[in-house]
């Protein structure tokens, strides 16, 4: 079930009903209702994956329960051990497989031999690598003894298989989210409410910004051969904002749904391309992942607290990972190492952690300095997008060959008006910037403008929308 | 929770009007679905050609031009799918019927059955055809609301096309879609070709269900007597040449394959009949209404051939 389909406008406003007023009395039954609806939601793409998030629920939840009853370091360990192998394996199975088995294939061919296996045809299951991540962050951080096992194994699995945020995140912390499935959970009118402003919000970014953009990629990327310099690049661009739309847009959805049934979900993105610099960037874009990655990978890994060559591997580590768990293709991982190698002079200069203030803080219009600052990371992030979106890594140099000639000086045969809208909107992202997103617009006082707002949002997004298109990171 | 709930239902309240519009408008003007089911219902008994495709034919063949009596099925972006759940229908109630004229183009063999493109018709045939379109599921909510299965922007265009034009039906009493009748210049139509080409791209040699369908209605045509005209279309020659070469012979071979193995079953190929110039053309695959009568007389004579 997707979230811009009449099945989600049917099914959302039938849940919050049964929830808030049939299945409020007690808590028990609210989670097994919304382990129920999760299942379902889940169940309308394909049933047969159900069983996996059971699987993966079942072993962290038992070896949770498992790490609380010992205390001795080899027990732990292996307890660890088999929930990252089970949790990982069906991970890897599904999602690297064959991406694994054509690369061996490729590398015996180099020395002359051949591989004699085939490749298997595997669906991957939807939002694996969000559930799996956010079920193995619970184990780790019970490992660690930073949170206490959960004994409620209803609102463990309620919490792995939760549908807001379920196949495409923000992938969540036990230490969120879990304690929220074993409270009462109260209504509060002004969470709704901002909750229904994120989920319209989202709606207009999936459907008008990130649809409209995809007819246009589509057809850039797919014959870039045919196509001046300057088209490639406004095709790179439009992709820039596809991706942005669809999975912010999500995002506004996934958290807007979850506040209207009590729960608060973490920031997933924060007007990433108003980002300075990389290091900003990466505070700004996937929260949820970059700051998983952060604490599961790049801390214990020593972080910035060891010698310089090993703080370098760590950042290369963390990229090439955060590229590889996007999809098993190059492409991700070359993704990955251009934010990695643009990242490196930040870390050398020491600026990877600043701007952690808002841009220009109190100004209707940016600096000079912040502008080049701005335009300067998006061309970074833009050239990466390339690789993101290429079929493939002769694909991505192809497109990037047909872009960087003098042909980028013509004049684009794209949709001006597009472009407009665009930059209109992250115009509105600026004067928005302060806030937690775009449409928090409490500050205006006359209801009759907000409420304005609201139905122009309803109205693009009736009459505006691009054709259907399904969510890009679905497919991770 | 009662405050917010009175504020949603004031807030949809203009969106729930407009949607009940738009459902009265779909169900009460009469377009081309209800206008074909309604004209081949009342002429059962008289049909002796029918046609089935999509609009290459629909506005291709013009059954004026055909001696014997004819009703045009075809339809716009009509595939294969629906042909034969029409055919189903409709086959035992044509006491009279001789011939069954298909069409064949280069997009029927490979389309699937579920295009996003045109994903909202299937709902049009079950509402307004009286099909029963297996793709349909009960829990559907499209299923009952024609105004929930397309985009508001094209119910808007429809809406304003009905108001300037006074009707939504396309076509005239025996099916065939009278509203080509201009054509392009050959600068425009070398533009369109190519853009139409890739347009229909869709990557699939995979011909195998669709086949299997039009061998079935062949193999029921066989068992009723019926002789079955495989038809390929004419076509802007600039179009072709823009096609998967390799896909057309495929095609090419189907449709040899199934006039080779069925013995009630010609195969007339207009698709690169030089006979059908520029001004034949509306665009770079359909006919104008010039075009669809010289093609409609080659297909007579066609049928006399017989």
């Amino acid at each position: 079930m997707l979230f811009n389909t009449i099945d989600f406008a049917i099914f959302m406003p039938i849940i919050f009903l049964l929830y808030w007023f049939v299945f409020n009395k007690n808590i028990k039954i609210q989670n097994l209702f919304l382990l129920v609806a999760s299942y379902f939601f889940y169940a309308c793409w394909d049933w047969r994956f159900l069983g996996l998030i059971f699987l993966s629920s079942l072993v962290d939840y038992s070896v949770g329960r498992l790490l609380a009853k010992t205390k001795a370091k080899s027990k732990r360990n292996l307890l660890l051990i088999t929930s990252l192998m089970v949790n990982l394996g069906i991970l890897g199975f599904f999602k690297y497989y064959n991406f694994f088995l054509e690369s061996f294939q490729e590398v015996f061919l180099l020395f002359g031999r051949s591989l004699e296996s085939s490749t298997l045809d595997i669906l991957l299951p939807v939002g694996i690598s969000f559930y799996t991540f956010q079920t193995l962050s619970y184990t780790i951080d019970v490992y660690r003894e930073r949170i206490e096992p959960t004994n409620n194994m209803l609102s463990f699995f309620a919490f792995v298989s939760f549908f807001p945020q379920l196949v495409a995140g923000p992938i969540e912390r036990a230490s969120n989210l879990l304690p929220q499935f074993e409270r009462k959970r109260t209504f509060d009118y002004t969470k709704s409410v901002d909750g229904l402003r994120l989920i319209l919000l989202g709606l207009f970014k999936k459907m008008v910004i990130a649809d409209s953009c995809a007819l246009a990629v589509n057809d850039i990327f797919t014959h870039y051969t045919e196509y001046s310099g300057s088209t490639l690049f406004f095709g790179a661009f439009f992709f820039a904002f596809q991706i942005y739309g669809d999975f912010s847009g999500y995002s506004d959805i996934a958290i807007g749904s979850a506040r209207l049934l009590g729960f608060d979900l973490m920031q997933n993105f924060n007007a990433p391309y108003l980002s300075r610099n990389l290091g900003e960037f990466w505070r700004r874009w996937h929260i949820s992942l970059s700051t998983w990655f952060r604490d599961y990978v790049y801390i214990p890994l020593g972080g910035n607290q060891v010698s310089r060559p090993k703080w370098i591997r760590n950042i290369f580590v963390v990229f090439l990972l955060s590229g590889f768990w996007h999809g098993a293709n190059w492409t991700f991982i070359i993704w990955g190492l251009i934010h990695a190698l643009f990242f490196l002079p930040l870390m050398f200069q020491k600026t990877h952690a600043s701007f952690k203030d808002v841009a220009d803080k109190g100004k209707w219009f940016p600096s000079f300095k912040t502008t080049l600052q701005i335009g300067f990371t998006f061309f970074i992030v833009l050239l990466a997008w390339v690789f993101f979106r290429a079929e493939n890594i002769t694909h991505a140099f192809l497109y990037l060959q047909g872009m960087f000639n003098f042909s980028l000086f013509s004049f684009p045969t794209v949709s001006r008006g597009l472009v407009l809208f665009l930059m209109v909107y992250m115009v509105f992202e600026w004067l928005q910037r302060d806030k937690k997103h775009v449409l928090e617009i409490d500050f205006i006082a006359s209801k009759p403008i907000r409420i304005a707002i609201y139905y122009g949002l309803a109205f693009a997004i009736f009459y505006f929308a691009g054709d259907t298109q399904p969510f890009i990171y679905f497919q991770f | 929770m009662k405050k917010l709930l009175t504020h949603i239902s004031l807030f949809l309240i203009p969106i729930v009007v407009v949607w009940m519009l738009a459902e009265v408008f779909y169900r009460s003007v009469p377009n081309n679905y209800t206008y074909k089911h309604e004209q081949i219902s009342n002429n059962m008994d008289d049909i002796e050609v029918l046609v089935l495709g999509d609009s290459h034919t629909f506005f291709g063949i013009n059954p004026e031009w055909l001696s014997l009596k004819t009703y045009n099925l075809s339809n716009v972006s009509q595939t294969i799918y629906f042909d034969k759940l029409l055919f189903e229908k409709h086959i035992d109630h044509l006491p009279h019927l001789k011939y069954l004229i298909i069409s064949v183009e280069y997009t029927t063999l490979s389309q699937a059955d579920n295009t996003q493109e045109d994903i909202w018709r299937k709902y049009f045939y079950e509402a307004q055809m009286d099909l029963k379109v297996p793709l349909i599921t009960w829990y559907d909510p499209k299923k009952y609301s024609l105004a929930l299965t397309r985009k508001f922007d094209k119910t808007f265009k429809t809406f304003l096309d009905y108001q300037r034009e006074g009707s939504l039906i396309g076509c005239d009493e025996k099916g065939w879609g009278n509203t080509y009748l201009s054509t392009v210049d050959s600068l425009e139509m070398a533009y369109l070709s190519k853009v139409v080409a890739r347009k229909h791209e869709d990557g699939s040699m995979d011909f195998k269900k669709n086949t299997e369908r039009i061998q079935n209605m062949i193999s029921f045509c066989e068992q009723k007597n019926i002789q079955v005209l495989l038809v390929n279309m004419p076509v802007y020659p600039d179009y072709l040449d823009h096609l998967n070469p390799e896909k057309l012979l495929k095609i090419d071979e189907t449709c040899d394959d199934l006039a080779k193995t069925n013995p009630n079953v010609t195969r007339v190929d207009l698709s690169r009949d030089s006979r059908f110039q520029l001004l034949d053309f509306h665009d770079a695959d359909h006919l104008n209404a010039q075009g669809a009568k010289k093609c409609s007389l080659l297909i007579d004579a066609y049928l006399h051939a017989y």
